[in-house]
């Protein structure tokens, strides 16, 4: 009854090797050794996943259940101490330097929420062992979570990070739909939350602004924020049925896409292995994402359950956006493509939720 | 459960909208994105072969191109670009404001280099050339430049070269021509540009996002234009231009048994020079000159003939029997034509038809004139080639005019009087003959009747033309109508008394016809018309000075240019 397990460390281990590969094919011409070692890294990230998967796979995910207010509270202090140093540096910042790495919060801040909102939906009434969220009024079913999910992801949205920060408002939507709580309440929220919308529009960052009206446009600004957009397109539709074959992709090679290795690696890919490779990748995504689906019908702790929906759908939002993003359907939000983007925050969490999910479905068959 | 459910049917939905996304952009549009790519990172640099030479009847060369080198470098960002320039200022020795100035003038678009310096010597070349292993986006490019090693020779049959204007390209647009390119303007250049013309090559390079030269993708390399030979010789035409000797005026030296210009000589002239190195005052000085040293005077400009004229009027006089060989006029100075007297230039007594010619005596001629008649002569000089085009292979001629008495009525509205008829007959009134007409005719007589269609391209690449041109033309005029003729232009040159006497101590004999021309303003036009040798004519030559006075200083001319022929031994 290991099959998940090794399905979904096979999928993520070959996504994950066809990110180092793209890395390596957008940054090997750069000069400066920190670019020519940026591949490295991201294989030394891939291999701290893997073991990261391995000890998650084994640590009981109930644990997790008694840790939650500290997983929860350390997110919100470094999402704190990030926002802290922003002030006193006077300038954007998304991350925490230590010794040699960046941490970025934001990502642990996305795993914590959603296990945090497991446990709160999935505890059980002291006198029926039923669930206590069938019976929760918009007080307790709405108001409070949204409240303990507003915290994180205002500290996020205030980075800037818009695009992390609505993540986890729509991972909260849609898990919210997987709980008891009635439908009702679910829909007062979304109205809620979408009415004041064009009121937001005046609390948006001058660029936030300018990606929003790029995206409905990219040819309003071709060589300012649209351009990344018009060249992500540009990238991705030039590689045609079968790709201009691995090393030779000139518009991640020669630089005119930018952030090929990071939020626009999914373009880096699709210029380089053309529609076949994209579709393939596509396809894998979809089933390491059906597989999180699959354990969490058959687990019957409704706490497993939650959180692996909750995995599967931080999993699928972010491809999904970021795909749609690359290529052009979505506006440009920094999110990284979960296992390919380069970066070691995004790795090492999402190679941790994987863990978890397959500790889910092991716990099930323990039991 | 149905919200299960419908969170399982949602994210294949989203799946599905990233695959038709993929379809879309992969599939339905990839040509077009893969062309945008290439766009965005293929930078194609000109690079152009020579014009071909213009060559004399010998092969030695009257203009070939030589190698300039010109500094290109490719748009890029601001930082980098100083960098460059800075660089190649410091080699070139040019300032750095020149230089950006240079690349702001030039600057076309971001996908094509820019030329910062032009025409650079080889040493600068080799410099820039080691500065390129630092800097690969500067691009030294060789560029053919016409040359004219022998200056303003002939520059009336050449031409020059400048950038295309806008008239011409529209016209030329449809065979390949483009802004900027350089075309010919005026003689061979012009009219064969079609062959001279080079076909441009060049290199594919890859840049990066900044512009920066990457590496060479391809190269197709340039093919240089054809090659084209004229019938000129060089030693001819320099001696020709030497006797003008900054006379206005032209000389024409033909072949008259094919029909080849040997010399064509005109000045003013201009040097064609000033044009390649872009010398704008030099260039608006040519222009804006009231002598027009831009105009071929041997086949643009038509004066009255004068004196020349009279071999027509002799000739059709005999064919019509109107005068024979011993029919004679008593010259006394003057006669009357109706109520005016006409009157001769000087006093020549009882003239027979080939002392009349010796002497160019104009009663002989105003009488013989009149007893043909206006039609008439205007149908004989037709013949012998004037008022029209002589079909030289060279643009902007023109092709002078004969009068008659229809023309005259039709688009006068004035009647013809015996006057005019008079006026004719001596080559004057409203008669024009271009210099290149007047040695064609005189070509007639040197080979025995028959008209040549002068022509100047001997060969074009390898093909040789001088087989597939135009025969010579019987002129239907009897053998012994010739004879008498030959003798009296032979007799203008041995007579003692004859107008171009001035040529008889020559050891060649000449033959020919002076000419002065009445102008309403300044003084006379010099003309003479003939041919040498007399017994077996190898050359026609005409000299005509514009304003030069009279026929008497135009044979002194032809004088030189016979001796210095003769003198080079290529008689």
């Amino acid at each position: 009854m290991r099959n998940s397990f090794f399905r979904i460390l096979i999928l993520a281990l070959i996504i994950s090797s066809l990110g180092v590969l793209s890395i390596y094919s957008s940054t090997y011409q750069k000069e400066g050794t920190p670019w020519q070692d940026i591949h490295k890294r991201q294989m030394l990230w891939l291999i701290i996943g893997l073991a990261c998967f391995f000890i998650m796979s084994q640590f009981s995910y109930r644990k997790l259940w008694d840790a939650n207010y500290l997983i929860y509270g350390l997110a919100i202090f470094f999402l704190f101490l990030v926002f802290a140093l922003g002030i006193i540096r006077l300038g954007a910042q998304r991350w925490l330097r230590f010794a040699w790495f960046n941490f970025q919060p934001s990502e642990f801040a996305k795993l914590a929420v959603i296990i945090f909102l497991a446990r709160y939906f999935s505890r059980k009434s002291a006198d029926d062992i039923s669930l206590l969220s069938g019976k929760f009024g918009i007080f307790n079913g709405i108001i409070l979570p949204f409240i303990f999910v507003a915290v994180p992801m205002f500290l996020i949205i205030e980075q800037p990070d818009l695009g992390s920060g609505l993540m986890l408002l729509l991972v909260f939507v849609s898990l919210l739909y997987l709980t008891n709580v009635r439908l009702k309440y679910i829909l007062t929220l979304i109205f809620i939350l979408i009415l004041p919308l064009p009121f937001f529009w005046h609390f948006l960052r001058d660029y936030q602004k300018q990606r929003l009206l790029v995206f409905l446009n990219p040819n309003i600004d071709p060589l300012g924020a649209g351009y990344t957009v018009i060249q992500s397109r540009i990238a991705i539709g030039s590689g045609g049925l079968l790709g201009r074959g691995w090393l030779s992709g000139t518009q991640s090679q020669l630089y005119f896409l930018p952030e090929s290795h990071t939020d626009f690696i999914f373009a880096t890919f699709s210029e380089q292995w053309g529609f076949w490779g994209s579709s393939l990748l596509l396809l894998m995504y979809y089933l390491i994402i059906r597989q999180g689906f699959i354990i969490a019908q058959r687990t019957q702790d409704s706490f497993g359950r939650l959180l692996a929906y909750g995995i599967s759908l931080l999993l699928a939002l972010q491809v999904f956006i970021n795909i749609a993003m690359n290529m052009g359907l979505a506006p440009v939000v920094g999110l990284p493509l979960p296992l390919m983007s380069y970066g070691g925050s995004s790795m090492l969490v999402t190679f941790i939720a994987l863990g978890i999910l397959a500790n889910i479905d092991r716990t099930r068959s323990v039991f | 459960m149905v919200r299960k459910n419908i969170l399982n049917l949602t994210i294949i939905l989203m799946f599905g909208v990233l695959f038709a996304g993929l379809l879309n952009l992969n599939l339905f549009q990839g040509a077009k994105f893969r062309r945008l790519s290439d766009s965005n990172c293929i930078r194609l640099i000109a690079q152009s072969g020579a014009r071909g030479n213009i060559l004399d009847r010998n092969g030695d060369i009257i203009v070939d191109s030589k190698i300039s080198y010109d500094v290109l470098v490719l748009p890029q960002e601001l930082g980098q670009l100083d960098r460059i320039i800075t660089g190649a200022s410091r080699i070139l020795g040019t300032g750095v404001k020149e230089l950006e100035a240079a690349f702001r003038n030039n600057y076309f678009s971001s996908s094509i280099p820019v030329t910062v310096a032009s025409n650079i010597d080889l040493k600068k070349a080799i410099l820039l050339g080691e500065y390129k292993l630092e800097e690969p986006s500067i691009i030294i490019q060789p560029r053919p430049l016409r040359h004219y090693p022998y200056g303003s020779l002939a520059s009336h049959v050449i031409g020059y070269v400048n950038e295309i204007d806008r008239w011409r390209l529209t016209k030329l647009e449809d065979y390949g021509y483009k802004t900027k390119d350089i075309v010919g303007f005026g003689g061979v250049e012009e009219k064969y540009d079609y062959y001279l013309r080079q076909e441009e090559g060049g290199s594919s390079v890859e840049v990066n996002h900044r512009g920066k030269f990457m590496r060479v993708m391809g190269f197709e390399p340039p093919r240089n234009g054809k090659n084209i030979q004229l019938t000129l010789d060089l030693k001819i035409q320099k001696i020709a231009e030497e006797s003008l000797s900054g006379r206005k005026g032209s000389i024409v030296l033909m072949d008259p048994q094919s029909g080849e210009i040997l010399a064509l000589a005109n000045y003013p002239n201009f040097n064609p020079a000033v044009f390649v190195s872009k010398r704008t005052r030099l260039i608006m000085g040519l222009f804006n000159n009231s002598d027009s040293p831009l105009i071929n005077r041997a086949i643009s400009s038509s004066y009255p003939p004068a004196s020349i004229f009279k071999v027509i009027v002799a000739s059709a006089g005999l064919e019509l029997k109107k005068i024979k060989l011993s029919t004679s006029f008593l010259c006394r100075g003057s006669t009357m034509v109706g109520e005016r007297r006409y009157s001769c230039w000087d006093v020549h007594g009882v003239q027979e038809i080939v002392s009349a010619i010796a002497h160019s005596c104009d009663i002989f001629f105003y009488k013989t004139g009149l007893l043909l008649g206006a039609q008439n002569i205007h149908d004989y000089a037709l013949r012998f080639g004037l008022g029209r085009s002589s079909g030289i292979e060279l643009p902007y001629q023109t092709s002078g005019f004969i009068p008659s008495p229809l023309w005259r009525k039709i688009n006068k509205f004035q009647n013809w009087f015996d006057g005019d008829t008079a006026n004719l007959s001596i080559g004057q009134g409203d008669c024009l003959v271009t210099p290149l007409q007047a040695a064609n005719m005189m070509a007639v007589f040197a080979n025995g009747g028959y008209l040549p269609s002068p022509y100047i391209i001997k060969a074009v690449g390898t093909l040789d033309l001088s087989a597939k041109k135009k025969k010579l033309v019987r002129v239907a005029i009897k053998k012994s109508t010739f004879e008498i003729i030959r003798r009296g232009l032979r007799a203008v040159v041995s007579d003692a008394r004859g107008t171009g006497n001035v040529l008889s101590g020559l050891p060649v004999k000449v033959a020919g016809k002076t000419g002065t021309a009445q102008v309403s303003r300044g003084a006379t036009h010099a003309w003479f018309a003939g041919f040498f040798p007399y017994d077996k004519p190898k050359y026609v030559i005409c000299v005509f000075l514009e304003n030069g006075g009279p026929g008497h200083a135009a044979s002194v001319v032809a004088r030189q240019i016979i001796e210095a022929i003769n003198n080079h031994g290529l008689i």
